[in-house]
């Protein structure tokens, strides 16, 4: 077994750009590219239970609350499907309302298509840091 | 310049921790995409993503650059509408989720009927072993 100490992995040929051989050992993936850049489970009674590059999350209305990043994304063009507990989950309209320093409003509904707290709330972001 | 080549199975950071490499291998998302659904469907973001077709109305397919080793991956979505009563479910009846080891295919259907719909800009993120 082998281990690497360091705090921080940078590329030779582009900083950004460090590729891990894939599970069938005949193709490589790009690791920043590949990596969370945040993610959060969320009680509306209790507040985050524990998260990743999320400075806070706003509790907006009922129902309604988004991720705050501590290091902003590159753009708001990055992927975040969200997961809750609820009855049907949605992100807001309109939409979009995503920021390089915010996720979309995550939206929780009862089972009779009112607006609703829940105790878990998921969201995992992928795309570029600034 | 050549690039080096790392062998090891655990990384440890000085206050964060240490990860077993398989959960940097295994862990990592091996696409993700973000994209346009409405008007001409188009991808706006992404990673080892290679094209969207849009397949009719709100029915999407992503193709990934470099292919999965089977069918056998993780996903997860979500969706924008800017419609009031849409939202992000997927699959409804005719457009279940297809997955092959190229690709990815599904239906956004509304939050508050099971009407297949476009969505104003969609996500979608794989996790799984790539061949």
């Amino acid at each position: 077994m082998s281990e690497i100490k360091t705090d921080k992995l940078t590329g030779v040929g582009t900083a950004g750009v460090i590729v891990v051989t894939g599970e069938g050992n005949s193709t490589t993936t790009n690791l920043q590219q590949g990596l969370a850049k945040a993610w959060f489970t969320f009680n509306y009674a209790t507040t985050v239970q524990d998260s990743f590059n999320i400075g806070s999350v706003t509790d907006e209305a009922t129902g309604h609350c988004f991720g705050n990043f501590s290091s902003n994304m590159n753009n708001n063009d990055f992927a975040h499907p969200a997961m809750t507990g609820a009855y049907r989950t949605r992100f807001e309209n309109p939409g979009p309302d995503a920021t390089t320093s915010r996720t979309n409003t995550i939206e929780t509904y009862n089972s009779s298509g009112s607006s609703a707290d829940d105790n878990i709330v998921n969201c995992t972001v992928h795309g570029d840091l600034a | 310049m050549a690039l080096g080549k790392i062998k090891a199975d655990t990384l440890e950071h000085s206050t964060a921790g240490l990860v077993d490499t398989k959960f940097v291998v295994d862990g990592s998302a091996k696409a993700w995409t973000n994209f346009v659904g409405t008007g001409t469907a188009a991808i706006n973001r992404s990673s080892n993503s290679s094209g969207l077709t849009d397949n009719g109305t709100g029915d999407y397919t992503v193709s990934f650059t470099t292919n999965l080793v089977d069918a056998n991956f993780s996903f997860a979505m979500a969706a924008n509408q800017t419609s009031t009563g849409t939202g992000m479910v997927t699959g409804d009846s005719g457009h279940q989720t297809t997955l092959t080891a190229g690709s990815i295919r599904w239906g956004f259907t509304g939050s508050s009927s099971n009407t297949i719909t476009d969505v104003t800009t969609g996500s979608v993120m794989v996790h799984g072993d790539l061949a």
